[in-house]
């Protein structure tokens, strides 16, 4: 079986960020790198598969600049087999569209049984990538995924649902799955793992030989929301307090008049 | 020297995780129980925590001192005991086999050392000859194939869960200094070769020392290290620049959490109606912290990529961990004073932070020694 990962590098999500000059994306100076946590549910479950059927073939994939090597050393440590670096210094301004048609045309011709993505991006979150890479391969795609189970060439998922709810699919491979929080705990990377992972072979292709379309949807700006004023603390007596939360209330708002 | 940049930062992401998702959580309890649970030491096998330092020959992960500090900066955000617990067999436990042990010696014990597996000790000090090892008395005399160890040594870190023991005694009983001492690996269990009670100590709980005592312990002449008499105390003092580094290391990871922890409650803390961070008096404490630690990490990494350059850092080393310790215990002294009466009281990291700081200005050499080293070289270098 062939397996493809789809991994994202992200910034830590406890950096303090700022705008970048365009307006268009946050300032990647400064930050500290990780692989999308979702990504990791994705990692983890196809090393599971590995670890069941050793002939299984891992690959990851990661599209972006020379940084996010770091990401996919670190899926290489975890237990993938090689990766292969979409080289784009660009990505963050292509839109979910181009980057999963970018990585449906490296995948056309590899005859994937199982692809794996995380359910969306910790920092754009569109929660789009992996369900059009299906539609453009045209693969069913289960989404938001808590439970992986494989028999033979069909796949019980479970998904999560709205409202607490559960739902279990059943699909044949190949097949597209978008992983979700609860799928699994991912495994810490050994160092010694880290340091065979050097040896794991990495190709690199420039996004450019793979990239055919053009954006649907540019993001034109992004920013912060505004800053609201901060709440009003009431100190006093339970009596005193009624009497001036109802002046308040009657100055500020419609309620009493 | 850092090999592959990308590659230490995967570690170095493992390690932050490990140490703020499994150690930080049971510092405390470690400490109350002066036990840490045996899974948790099994994790960092399973990580590779003991091999940092062993060539890669021999199933460790051969990093070299720049790479090695910098993961000891991240494992030191949490407790140092935790470091104790590997420091032995990444540093001073080791490293006599791997500079100068032979090449059965090395094939014994480096892969069992680097896995973890077996836990090493450094015995160096004895009662009457701390800051002046050069003047231990234990002895090691010939008789046939075999050598037979007498003597004490005293605050031997790891002691009660060591399987491998780095020894030094007097092997030339008319060489009353530093030529007439050899080492020798002796394994544990071997007749002869007992434990004294726990120290009970000032801080790092979970960590353990004692004495070690041999009386008539016969061990074959192969466990000389290095098959050479006379080497011993060479052997010791370049395990020492190296280790010395390293120290140096663990005290700005410390100082780094010390750091982290008094800034987040100095900026929670609020007197006189405003959080204390907004203080001048606060600010210059919180200043003079954040300065001293980064020229004692600044300080680390050159030393390191000398060492790695192979050149000679007796010098370097012993500055480094001067600074390094000093600066953590006045850095863990402000921790305290900044976090008022809490930091008196165990609900705080810091009050424990300040104990288990204590330490770092006497073992591998007291301040006084390194002052001493420093001062020699400075001489010698003007003459
Ligand atoms: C928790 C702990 C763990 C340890 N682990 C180990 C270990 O694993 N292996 C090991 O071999 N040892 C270990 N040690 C021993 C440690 O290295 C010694 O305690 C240290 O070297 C100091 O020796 P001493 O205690 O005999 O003090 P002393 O040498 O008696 O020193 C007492 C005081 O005199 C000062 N002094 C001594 N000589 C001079 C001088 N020439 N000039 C100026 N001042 C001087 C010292 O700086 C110190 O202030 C450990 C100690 C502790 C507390």
């Amino acid at each position: 079986m062939k397996v493809l990962v789809c991994i994202k590098q992200v910034p830590d999500m406890e950096s303090r960020f700022k705008l970048n000059a365009a307006g268009n994306w946050y300032d990647t100076a400064d930050l500290a790198w990780r692989m999308n946590e979702y990504d990791e549910f994705a990692v983890e479950q196809a090393v599971l598969l590995k670890e069941k059927a050793p002939d299984t073939e891992l690959v990851a994939l990661s599209i972006g600049p020379e940084r996010v090597k770091e990401a996919m050393k670190k899926a290489l440590a975890m237990g993938i087999d090689r990766g292969v670096h979409v080289q784009d210094e660009a990505s963050f301004e292509k839109d979910p569209y181009q980057i999963a048609s970018v990585i449906a045309e490296y995948a056309r011709n590899e005859n994937f049984d199982l692809i794996l993505t995380g359910m969306q991006s910790q920092d754009r979150g569109s929660a789009q990538v992996g369900i059009l890479v299906g539609e453009m391969l045209g693969l069913p795609a289960v989404s938001t995924v808590v439970g992986f189970a494989l028999d033979g060439q069909v796949v019980t998922a479970k998904r999560e649902l709205e409202g607490g709810l559960k739902a279990v699919v059943k699909v044949g491979l190949p097949a597209l799955f978008t992983c979700q929080l609860g799928l699994n705990t991912p495994r810490y990377p050994t160092l010694p793992n880290i340091m065979k992972a050097k040896k794991k072979e990495l190709t690199a292709i420039p996004v450019a030989t793979l990239l055919k379309d053009e954006a649907l949807a540019v993001t034109e700006k992004v920013s912060y929301p505004e800053k609201r004023g901060s709440g009003l603390v009431l100190e006093g007596e339970i009596g005193e307090l009624t009497t001036k939360l109802v002046a308040l209330l009657k100055e500020k708002t419609s309620v009493f008049k | 020297m850092i090999n592959d940049e990308t590659t230490l930062n995967v570690m170095l992401e493992t390690v932050a995780r490990f140490v703020k998702e499994r150690l930080i959580p049971i510092e405390e309890e470690v400490s109350e129980t002066d036990h840490i649970p045996a899974e948790v030491v099994d994790e960092m096998r399973e990580l590779g925590l003991f091999g940092l330092s062993i060539p890669e020959e021999y199933g460790g992960l051969g990093l070299t001192l720049e790479e090695e500090v910098n993961v000891v900066f991240e494992l030191c955000h949490a407790a140092p005991v935790f470091r104790s617990v590997i420091g032995t067999n990444v540093g001073i436990g080791s490293l006599g086999i791997v500079f100068d042990g032979t090449e059965e010696q090395k094939h014994k014990y480096l892969p069992a050392l680097a896995s973890g597996e077996l836990i090493a000790s450094f015995c160096l000090t004895e009662p009457e000859a701390g800051s002046d090892a050069a003047a231990l008395r234990a002895t090691a005399v010939k008789d046939g194939d075999h050598y037979v160890l007498n003597g004490t040594k005293r605050f031997i870190t790891n002691a009660p869960e060591a399987g491998l023991f780095t020894v030094f005694a007097r092997t030339d009983p008319a060489d009353k200094g530093a030529r007439g001492v050899s080492a020798f690996v002796v394994d544990a269990g071997t007749p002869g070769l007992s434990l004294g009670k726990n120290e009970r100590k000032m801080g790092q709980w979970g960590g353990h020392v004692c004495d070690v005592v041999f009386e008539d312990c016969r061990v074959p002449a192969s466990a000389l290290l290095g098959g050479k008499e006379g080497q011993g105390f060479k052997t010791a003092m370049k395990i020492l620049d190296k280790s010395r580094t390293h120290i140096a290391a663990v005290c700005v990871g410390a100082a780094e959490r010390v750091i982290q922890e008094t800034l987040t409650y100095a900026m929670e803390r609020k007197q006189f109606g405003k959080p204390i961070a907004d203080f001048q008096l606060i600010q210059a404490m919180l200043a003079d912290c954040k300065a001293e630690a980064y020229a004692a990490r600044c300080m680390v990494v050159d030393t390191a990529r000398k060492y790695d350059l192979k050149k000679n850092v007796s010098m370097e080393a012993s500055c480094a961990k001067l600074f390094a310790s000093e600066m953590v215990c006045r850095v863990a002294d402000k921790g305290v004073q900044i976090h008022g009466g809490y930091g008196y009281t165990r609900e705080y990291a810091v009050e424990r932070f300040f104990r288990d700081m204590r330490l770092f200005r006497i073992f591998e050499g007291t301040s006084q020694i390194q002052q001493t080293i420093i001062a020699k070289n400075m001489i010698k270098n003007a003459s």
